[in-house]
């Protein structure tokens, strides 16, 4: 079975380093031939063996030493169990989808081959994150996918706002990261490992506190990678990279990592559940927070960026309630129907030219059918109707809250899915239905690529079906995740899906009629509340008034005014004292000889002088 | 009575009287001539202190100090000779060939 | 193999005597040839070398002035190892990318005058001799900025030379008064380091030594506030001035902190851990911050360098093995990475004849090798993992966690203000559209570039991904050193200190 672990790990690397050679050649469809081969072998050998760790088997392969200093021993460790398994099978699935996706989507742009080189690359990183069997191997995938994502946000480097937001990502992500790089140095200080087992097994005979400092410092870095608030920022701007990229990592894989490593770590957050309230209550924050700003939004990409983000924060609820295999299962449904809109929106995009503001389309439904049919798929699951795949993982999340008797964790996320109902049905109605817009300003969408939308099917299919894996999931994932148990009586609980699956649909046809009837009114857009949410609630803004502007002006001052004027100044002054008073002590040397006869008697007189009044000390 | 103490203020005054000289003089001649009243100041006031302490070694020592006056002025009064040939002149600030 | 170490300090030497005869034409591929034996024999030195012993191998020692105690004394240890190998290697890559036709000749006498100067630093084990080499090594920089450097060359070369002369003057003093200490406690003169470990000095006497060594090394190093001469000396040396300095010149200050101040003065150093600490942190954010704002791009890597020479020295006093050995690595992951970055500048610099940031963007368009090896260099710098800046950052920081977790977490800002003063560079010089008109008739790399770049890159990857084998061979030299600390501390607080930060486990 090692194997199968080996292939599945390699493969996307091969494929990366084989197109890596293309890069500075002109477009090759082999390059994307075979990085989609070597991802569909890996997503093959990924399921190989979650049918293997299903018949009770848990591999653990160490490869070789990596650093070794003083106590320290950091093995390149792997291990596949019912948790990675889980993550490797979603995340091969996934980014195979989009690399496919990508062979059309791609077709004329002239960073092809590089463009496959960085998602084959992701794609190993991304594996490496989810199957070390240490904490520093983790970071070695979580500060790889973050190179990647930089690479490919920024991957239209020629765009100012594209670079931009790469280096907002890795930069922001990088704050995050000294917070868990801060707590991978109080877990070897501890514990002196980085192995998850051994750091699992003895959390118990830790001290709480100790073990809460490190709970709360690695849920930091995961606070980044997962754009939690206040690290939200970059994944909107994210959106500047191609369409595929924000499906696979933006929305499918990568920003779920830090959901990953609550859960991967939950044998340390099952024992600090005060922590685990934080992250609750923070990501039921998000969940409504980023929902509401994706409102009022009108670029297509960043609308979907913001339901990302609020499902997130549903994920990071599951988590910190403990209820992990939920998380997981909503991280897994969500990867699936993300992704789907995602690409569903990169259809879109193509059949635009590029035309992202949403209020610019409407009608599309005639001219592309399928894709909207898929983005109805996805949307469905999205806000959770039945039987759609949201349906069962969101809806669980939502009685998790409840019966940890987290009401307002409870009322926020039912109101965050009142919040997605509307936004989803909002976006399906302005781009595929209405007034077709887009005739006036001149554009001439069609149906892309049949097999583009093929390769999109897998994803249309699980979006749909699977909800229904849920009590196979649980057994499968609760071998090594913490069960969880719901106290609520049978009757509770209908009543409360029932309620919410009311709510959600009573929102969607209201969404819909209303559209249908032409949406709202222009006045609606002068009013405080829609300014705050178009304008993000102003973070960014506060940002780069508060943070990036001065730090720039402080760092200006450290140069111009303290290195310069201050430090250097007085190096120099030291240097001009010898100097000056050198060349005013040259002076005496006119060549004169009255002059040189002066010094002398001045000399006689201090020599005369010292030797009078001086008295060595003794 | 004449004791020491005149001596050596008679020292004293001569010592400054040719101090004055050098510091002032611009003639190379009169420095020349400064610095002979130098030397004969020390002159006295080794010979004073000499018979004061009953020791003869003070006046060896004016004795040398004659001879090597006598030798000095003689290169000293050739070389000034020789720059009034050149230069035409025996003034001090004419001899700024070494300056710095 | 018994006199490896004279060869390979005196090899270079020899050859800058035949350097003169060598003709104008040749005078490179001399050079090249020279440095490529010298590399070779410091890999045969690291073939030999026997990794379980932590102590001084392969020693020479001749008596030279001995009613005095001073000697000809060479040896090398984990500590010092690959500082040699890392000079031999950066001599040689720096050689080969030499693309200077003014006065070629002394420039090939000029380095390779300065590589016997740097191993000479690295292999010495008698003081006196340290000290010579520590100060030769100046008058080839000197040469080297003063003769071959653009614009104020003239003032940077002397503002170099000066400084860090007059910061080594201070040290003599302290080298002979600690001879004179050695001659009273034990009544015979010795200079030997060897010896000198030995010696268990009060902690008075301490403190005062410890002072007198730490201003010629924080200059070295260079440590906020002595480190302006670094800027000017960067930003007016030739490239290859610039590869020797960055790479191997700052080195000597870290290493001696390593091989002099913790093992001679254990309580003094416990004693002045804070304060350099923050010394320490203060180069780490000031110098991010100022690089920042830099328009010149080597500027911005003269910057970096001290930015990371902070993190070296912050775990040079985390007083662990894992701390100083990540400083090891550190040192030559950063000599590996600086001499990259300052030959891609030079690259640039060789076709347009400028360094300022604002003149270039969209470099990825019209150079895309050129802009991948910069990139690939770049996360290096920026610490990412599997590269090689990632290990001793790691370490280094891990190490000093023990010590403290509030300055680390002030420390490790680092690895966010690197990021940002890096990938601003990077975007404005190499993304964008390209404007400029100069710009768009630029060359990729050439054959001469790539060969003295790629082993550097390759070198950037593998031990990133393989550092073990050098990890393990400093290590073990430093946990004797480390023993050695606590044995000789004269005071119990040392001691505690040094238990606690070596040792694993329970709550803090």
């Amino acid at each position: 079975m090692e194997k199968y672990l080996y292939v599945a790990l390699f493969a996307p690397v091969v494929g990366s380093l084989f197109s890596l050679l293309f890069t500075a050649k002109k477009k090759n469809v082999i390059t994307a031939l075979v990085t989609s081969a070597l991802l569909l072998l890996s997503f093959v050998s990924s399921l190989t063996l979650m049918f293997a760790v299903h018949d009770g088997l848990t591999l653990h392969v160490k490869l070789m030493d990596w650093i070794s200093a003083g106590n320290l021993n950091i093995p390149f460790g792997f291990m596949v169990d019912n948790v990675s398994v889980i993550m490797m099978v979603t995340v091969t699935l996934v980014s195979s989808v989009v690399n496919i996706y990508s062979m059309g989507y791609m077709m004329h742009d002239k960073g092809y081959n590089r463009f496959f080189t960085y998602i084959s690359a992701f794609v190993f990183a991304m594996l490496v994150l989810v199957m070390s069997d240490n904490f520093v191997g983790l970071f070695i995938g979580w500060e790889g996918v973050g190179l990647c994502s930089y690479l490919l946000i920024g991957f239209w480097y020629e765009k100012d706002t594209a670079s931009w937001a790469g280096n907002e990502a890795f930069i922001m992500n990088r704050v995050a990261d000294l917070g868990m790089l801060m707590g991978l140095f109080l877990i070897y200080w501890q514990f002196g490992t980085f192995d998850y087992e051994t750091i699992f097994a003895h959390a118990g005979s830790m001290n709480v506190s100790v073990v809460a400092t490190i709970g709360l410092l690695l849920f930091i870095g995961a606070m980044g990678k997962s754009a939690q608030f206040p690290f939200h920022t970059w994944l909107a701007d994210a959106m500047e990279g191609p369409t595929p990229v924000s499906a696979l990592i933006h929305a499918a894989t990568m920003v779920t990592a830090g959901v990953y490593l609550v859960i991967r770590a939950s044998d340390l957050f099952s024992l600090i559940p005060e922590v685990g309230h934080i992250i609750a209550t923070l990501g039921a924050f998000v969940a409504v927070f980023a929902a509401s700003m994706a409102l009022v939004h009108r670029d297509l990409k960043k609308i979907i960026a913001y339901s990302t983000l609020s499902q997130l924060g549903y994920m990071f609820v599951a988590a910190g309630l403990g209820a992990y295999w939920i998380a997981l299962f909503h991280l897994m449904t969500h990867a699936f129907f993300k992704s789907l809109l995602f690409l569903g929106a990169g259809n879109i995009m193509h059949a635009m030219d590029d035309e992202l503001d949403i209020k610019k389309m409407g009608g599309l439904f005639k001219v592309m059918p399928y894709t909207a049919i898929l983005m109805a798929v996805a949307s469905f699951a999205l806000c959770g109707v039945y039987p759609f795949a949201g349906f069962f993982s969101k809806d669980k999340i939502l009685e998790a809250a409840f019966n940890g008797s987290n009401f307002y964790i409870w009322f926020a996320l039912f109101i965050g899915a009142g919040m997605t109902a509307f936004y989803s049905f909002r976006l399906i109605m302005l781009v595929f239905f209405g007034d077709k817009v887009y005739k006036k300003l001149g554009f001439h969408p069609h149906e892309t690529y049949p097999f583009v939308l093929w390769s999109l099917l897998p994803l249309g299919i699980l979006s749909t079906i699977a909800g229904f894996f849920e009590k196979p999931f649980e057994a499968f994932v609760t071998r090594v995740l913490s069960k969880y148990e719901f106290s609520l009586s049978h009757s509770t609980e209908v009543e409360l899906i029932f309620l919410t699956s009311a709510f959600v649909i009573l929102v969607i046809v209201a969404t819909i009629y209303k559209y249908y009837k032409g949406g709202f009114s222009k006045q609606i857009e002068t009013m405080p509340l829609y300014i705050l949410l178009k304008n993000q609630y102003y973070i960014p803004k506060l940002y780069e008034v508060a943070i990036f502007k001065p730090y720039y002006v402080l760092s200006r001052f450290a140069w111009k005014q303290i290195d310069v004027r201050i430090i250097d100044f007085s190096v120099d002054l030291i240097a001009k004292v010898f100097y000056k008073s050198g060349q005013e002590s040259r002076k005496m040397q006119s060549g004169n000889l009255s002059d040189m006869l002066r010094w002398m008697i001045v000399g006689t007189v201090v020599l005369l002088a010292l030797a009078i009044f001086y008295r060595p000390m003794m | 009575m004449i004791t020491l103490t005149h001596y050596l203020t008679l020292t004293g005054i001569l010592f400054s009287l040719g101090i004055v000289g050098v510091l002032r003089r611009k003639n190379l001649l009169m420095l020349f001539f400064s610095t002979e009243i130098l030397l004969n100041a020390v002159n006295i006031g080794f010979a004073a202190v000499s018979k004061y302490y009953g020791d003869l070694s003070g006046q060896i020592f004016s004795f040398f100090i004659i001879a090597i006056a006598a030798s000095e002025v003689a290169v000293g009064l050739g070389l000034l000779v020789l720059w009034y040939k050149r230069s035409g002149t025996i003034d001090l600030d004419s001899l700024q060939m070494m300056k710095g | 193999m018994e006199h490896i170490l004279s060869l390979i300090v005196f090899f270079p030497l020899v050859a800058v005597f035949f350097g003169f005869i060598v003709s104008k034409e040749s005078a490179k591929t001399f050079g090249v040839t020279v440095a490529l034996v010298e590399f070779l024999l410091s890999i045969v030195l690291w073939i030999g070398f026997d990794k379980s012993n932590a102590g001084f191998q392969f020693v020479e020692y001749v008596p030279l002035i001995s009613q005095f105690g001073v000697s000809y004394y060479l040896g090398v240890d984990g500590i010092s190892l690959f500082l040699v190998i890392l000079s031999t290697f950066m001599t040689l890559v720096s050689l080969i990318s030499l693309n200077i036709k003014k006065d070629i000749k002394n420039l090939v006498i000029t380095i390779l005058f300065l590589e016997m100067t740097l191993v000479g630093v690295f292999l010495s084990l008698d003081m006196i001799l340290f000290y010579i080499f520590w100060e030769l090594s100046l008058i080839p920089m000197l040469y080297i900025i003063g003769a071959w450097g653009s614009g104020q060359r003239i003032y940077a070369a002397i503002k170099f030379f000066l400084y860090t002369f007059a910061g080594s003057a201070l040290m003599l003093v302290g080298i002979l008064y600690l001879g004179y200490q050695y001659y009273i406690a034990t009544g015979t003169w010795s200079f030997s380091i060897p010896d000198w470990y030995l010696l268990v000095l009060p902690f008075s006497t301490q403190l005062w030594l410890f002072g007198a060594f730490f201003l010629a090394f924080a200059v070295k190093v260079p440590m906020f506030p002595f480190h302006t001469w670094l800027p000017y000396a960067h930003g007016q040396a030739p490239t290859v001035g610039s590869i020797l300095l960055a790479a191997v010149m700052l080195k000597m200050g870290t290493y001696a902190f390593i091989r002099f101040s913790l093992p001679l003065f254990p309580d003094a150093s416990v004693y002045f851990l804070y304060p350099v600490a923050i010394i320490a942190i203060i180069m780490v954010i000031y110098a991010s911050m100022v690089a920042y704002a830099q328009e010149d791009m080597k500027q911005v890597i003269a910057y970096s360098s001290i930015s990371h020479m902070g993190i070296i020295v912050l775990g040079t006093f985390a007083m662990n093995a894992e701390g100083i050995t990540g400083a090891i690595f550190l040192m030559l992951s950063h000599g590996i990475v600086s001499g990259a970055l300052f030959m891609l500048v030079g690259v640039i610099y060789d076709r347009r004849h400028t360094k300022m940031i604002s003149e270039f963007g969209g470099l990825a368009t019209i150079m895309p090798r050129y802009a991948a090896i910069f990139g690939v260099v770049m996360m290096a710098a920026v610490g990412l993992p599997l590269t090689v800046g990632f290990v001793g950052e790691f370490l280094s920081l891990l190490g000093f966690y023990r010590v403290n977790w509030f300055m680390t977490l002030l420390a490790g800002t680092g690895i966010i203000l690197g990021a940002v003063y890096m990938l601003v560079l990077f975007k404005r010089a190499f993304f964008g559209k390209l404007v400029k008109a100069e710009n768009k008739a630029l060359k990729d790399l050439d054959k001469r570039e790539f060969t003295a770049l790629i082993p550097l890159v390759a070198l950037v990857v593998v031990l990133g991904v393989y550092p073990k084998p050098i990890l393990n061979t400093i290590d073990i030299s430093v946990k004797k050193m480390i023993v050695l600390m606590e044995k000789k501390a004269v005071l119990p607080d040392t001691r505690e200190l040094l238990l606690r930060v070596n040792s694993v486990g329970g709550t803090k």
